[in-house]
């Protein structure tokens, strides 16, 4: 069966219709506002995140952070032989895993101090990697 | 700028092939290929676990298998797979791809700037440049580094996305940098949340992906481009400082939110289905959490796709079900059991925790909510707009909000439980992990807000007076959509 609606039945829009059309649009305006304004409001407490990030003494204190690291990586090269087993300790069990991770590749860390040859530590010394120096002696 | 090149070359330019095999002309394309690399180079990570080889080698021999099978593909399909389907609607559909792409990349390079400071987080310095370190060694060292009792610390069984990743830009630039690495992370961290903007965008203009889906009115589609932007700064803003210093846990949540908005959010399509599945594919191999929470999300995206509902052999739909799960699963669960079967583990779940789960589930609860504050909003925008634009919701052939919730709170559920059978000190470990494990959560709650604003606006502006002659063949089936005598919306009704 098929049915074919005039152009005078659609366009005779009801009161309420045209009400509930009119209510609908509020609700949409609603959500609308209420989507915009929590995103905004998350994009800016990201934008203020972003510009702290990026003020000169953030970037510098990163910056310094991550030159100690890689002055640190290049200390365990060259005082320590590839390849060497290292037991890492420090009065920080921050530094301790940081020898760890910066050993990888070129030393062999051991669990215990009965199979390493080398015992690896950081100290605090003026004048080294920012503050911190590699402290490593043979076993 | 180093780690800029390798993604384009090193993750880009093999992920192309596949990406575009996919999602055809769709903005995606550009978010999807770095991530479908760095897919590549997870899956090459995992043959060096398990063969005696090198990533470089595993990578480029995983890349050409991957871009011949496509080309393989596209030849046995013929003409009709080389069609690249994208917005249709000529050069107007050109000029939103063309926005959409501008926009998001213009937000996601706003947070990107602190990439200037050379932050490294600490997990990404104990975890992943202590793995991308072993993945760069090759076998041996891969091997000895996540079985060696001294690196326990570093969750030596997590997925090899994002080593795989760093040891690629070292296999580029050499160990020069340090990095070079957590710059990787950073770099994915943006295509995951560009995936999620662009399909957001996709949701105002439509994908493209089939005859129907053509997206909405101008209104629709401006709000579509703007929830893009807004999502991927909203990413990243959840993420606070873990966003750009190396931490995973946007790229996974992220990933996993594409994979929500491709899979169970946008019109139902082969083309979304696989860009789902990539995207699934790519959370489950970067952390331990995004394995579990994509399980629960591959088995809704084959519930949708292969409803309970659907007619024929019972057995033959569950077949069909359980490969919907296991082929884009199967990387990182291959990953998973292997770990286990070298004896591999991470120490969460070492010792047994001496608090009650009482305590450890109210600590629990009252850590999560606090990153939750989002999901009143979308709770409220559910509510109103599935009570009134559901029809508006249907004709755009949007998935039911349902299955968001159902893959927010299934995520919410696992990490919840995980919380509550861990061993670690339930304080402390919510103080140091619960505002990222809540990432995926909070940007697929923004996601749920996004889409909303597009089906609102385009029903806010909709003009109800403009009426066309219509010839309806079943007066009955009329109004399915739920809107009745809207025609003015630009779409068929269509019935689900």
């Amino acid at each position: 069966m098929v049915a074919v609606r005039s152009w005078g039945d659609k366009l005779s829009v009801s009161l309420s219709e045209r009400s509930r059309q009119v209510s609908k649009r509020v609700c949409c305006a609603g959500i609308v506002v209420a989507a915009a304004v929590t995103l905004g409001l998350s994009v800016h407490h990201g934008l203020q995140h972003t510009a702290t990030l990026d003020r000169p003494s953030n970037i510098a204190a990163d910056t310094t952070a991550f030159h100690q690291e890689e002055c640190l990586y290049h200390a365990i090269r060259s005082e320590v032989p590839k390849g060497a087993t290292v037991y890492v300790t420090s009065a920080r069990w921050q530094y301790t895993q940081r020898l760890a991770e910066l050993s990888t590749l070129w030393a062999v860390p051991q669990p215990t101090l009965a199979t390493a040859q080398w015992r690896l530590s950081f100290v605090h010394a003026r004048g080294h990697c920012d503050g911190l120096a590699l402290k490593a002696s043979r076993l | 700028m180093s780690a800029l090149v390798v993604l384009a070359v090193g993750l880009g330019l093999p992920g192309l092939l596949p990406a575009v095999a996919a999602a055809g002309r769709s903005p995606v394309v550009v978010f999807l290929a770095p991530l479908i690399g760095a897919g590549m180079a997870a899956v090459a990570a995992l043959i060096e676990l398990g063969v005696p080889s090198s990533l470089l080698v595993n990578y480029t021999v995983v890349a050409a298998v991957v871009n011949l099978a496509v080309l393989a593909w596209w030849r046995v399909a013929g003409r009709r797979a080389w069609r690249l389907t994208g917005p249709a609607g000529g050069w107007s559909a050109a000029g939103w791809s063309a926005a959409t792409v501008v926009v998001v990349a213009g937000c996601v390079a706003i947070p990107l700037t602190a990439l200037r400071a050379h932050m490294i987080g600490w997990d990404a310095n104990s975890i992943w440049l202590t793995h991308a370190l072993m993945v760069y060694g090759g076998h041996h060292q891969l091997v000895t580094g996540l079985q060696n009792v001294a690196y326990q610390f570093s969750n030596p069984d997590y997925p090899p996305l994002v080593p795989a990743s760093g040891a690629l830009a070292f296999g580029f630039h050499g160990l020069s940098d340090l990095d070079l690495a957590p710059e990787m992370t950073v770099l994915l961290n943006a295509c995951a949340l560009g995936a999620v903007g662009t399909g957001i965008a996709a949701a105002g203009y439509g994908t493209g992906f089939t005859a129907g889906d053509t997206g909405g009115r101008w209104p629709a589609r401006v709000a579509g481009v703007a929830g893009a932007g807004a999502i991927c700064l909203v990413g990243f803003a959840v993420s606070a400082s873990f966003g750009v210093e190396g931490y995973t846990d946007l790229l996974w949540g992220a990933a996993a939110a594409a994979a929500v908005i491709w899979g169970l959010v946008l019109p139902t399509s082969p083309r979304a289905l696989a860009v789902a599945w990539a995207f699934a594919a790519a959370a489950s191999l970067t952390k331990n959490e995004g394995l579990a929470t994509t399980l629960v999300l591959l088995v809704l995206i084959a519930l949708r796709y292969r409803p309970l509902t659907m007619p024929g052999s019972a057995v033959r739909n569950w077949a069909e079900r359980a490969v919907f799960v296991a082929v884009p699963a199967l990387p990182g669960v291959a990953w998973a059991g292997l770990i286990r079967l070298l004896g591999i583990h991470d120490a969460f779940f070492k010792s047994a925790s001496g608090e009650s789960l009482v305590t450890r589930a109210e600590a629990t609860t009252v850590g999560m909510a606090a990153h939750l504050a989002v999901a009143p909003v979308a709770l409220a925008a559910l509510l109103v707009g599935g009570w009134l634009l559901r029809g508006e919701r249907e004709r755009a052939r949007l998935g039911n909000p349902v299955w968001l919730w159902i893959s927010c709170i299934g995520s919410l559920a696992i990490i919840f439980g995980t919380y509550l059978i861990g061993g670690l000190e339930i304080h402390s470990w919510l103080a140091n992990s619960v505002n990222r494990t809540t990432i995926f959560a909070q940007v697929v709650l923004y996601s749920e807000l996004a889409i909303w604003l597009v089906i609102a606006a385009d029903g806010a502006f909709a003009r109800g007076t403009k009426r066309v002659p219509e010839v309806i063949s079943d007066p009955d089936a009329a109004d399915t959509s739920g809107a009745e005598g809207d025609y003015t919306y630009g779409r068929p009704p269509v019935r689900r």
